[in-house]
């Protein structure tokens, strides 16, 4: 179901894809250097108190809420990542906070769909996630 | 960035969790109003695509998850004219279509607007500019 199908005489919108996602830091340093020194998310700019990071074609922008209302955790993202046990290994080791380990979220057809939840720095849930082939 | 051991990069993003009060509601928004592809539904987990990230639109389970989503903003071509087409749609805009950045070679619009569940998401645009 989309619109063209349920509504044929409205026009679509003609969203591509997402460009960029807003994360509230409330220490922006700090948060800084979590992204890029234990996610490993390239670093492309800072302006003023926000950070601005790539992942795979997304913008993250980390920085404070512009309004009280806004002061919020992030929605969860879920990063791919090709070993999730190696990956979940390193968070450990760089003293991370593991909310759920590695597990096994659904059985696919034709992989195993695996997941890890953690905390940044500010606090926000996220998850690995890694769809491994069944053999 | 430090070099990462093999196997750990975060190559892309695969999914974000959007909170939603009515999943029913918020899926007819992602589909008739923003015009995404409907994966699937299971139970009360609603999956969307967005060019290769899938959306998923959860009902949340306990207090301490219950809060707006992150602002996610969506690239389209025409911002006047999806703006125009969200608000016929009787979404509530925060603003008009705008200006937020200049950057070397195109001007970067922006408008904001809120979905059934009240999280406030954006539209974004790269406008050239014209030599």
């Amino acid at each position: 179901m989309n619109a063209t199908a349920t509504n044929p005489g409205m026009m679509n919108l003609g969203i591509t894809n997402i460009g960029q996602i807003s994360i509230i830091a409330h220490d922006t340093p700090r948060a800084t250097a979590f992204y890029r020194d234990v996610l490993g998310l390239p670093l492309l700019f800072t302006a003023g108190n926000m950070a601005f990071f790539d992942c795979g074609g997304v913008r993250l922008m980390l920085g404070p809420a512009s309004a009280p209302e806004l002061d919020h955790p992030s929605s969860i993202l879920y990063f791919r990542v090709p070993d999730i046990q190696a990956a979940h290994r390193r968070l450990v080791e760089m003293g991370v906070k593991i909310e759920a380990p590695p597990r096994l979220i659904a059985p696919m057809k034709s992989y195993d769909l695996w997941m890890v939840g953690f905390r940044d720095c500010e606090g926000n849930i996220m998850q690995l996630m890694s769809e491994v082939p069944r053999s | 960035m430090m070099n990462m051991p093999e196997g750990t990069t975060l190559s892309r993003i695969g999914q974000i969790a959007i909170n939603a009060h009515d999943v029913d509601r918020a899926t007819a928004f992602y589909s008739d109003v923003l015009g995404l592809k409907h994966l699937f539904r299971a139970g009360q987990l609603s999956f969307f695509d967005c060019g290769g990230v899938r959306l998923m639109l959860d009902k949340p389970e306990k207090p301490e998850f219950d809060h707006p989503s992150s602002i996610i903003y969506f690239q389209v071509g025409d911002i006047r004219a999806a703006h125009r087409r969200i608000r016929d749609a009787g979404a509530k805009f925060e603003d008009e279509p705008h200006v937020i950045a200049q950057m070397p070679t195109y001007d970067l619009w922006m408008t904001f607007f809120r979905d059934t569940e009240g999280n406030l998401l954006a539209l974004m645009s790269e406008v050239p500019r014209v030599a």
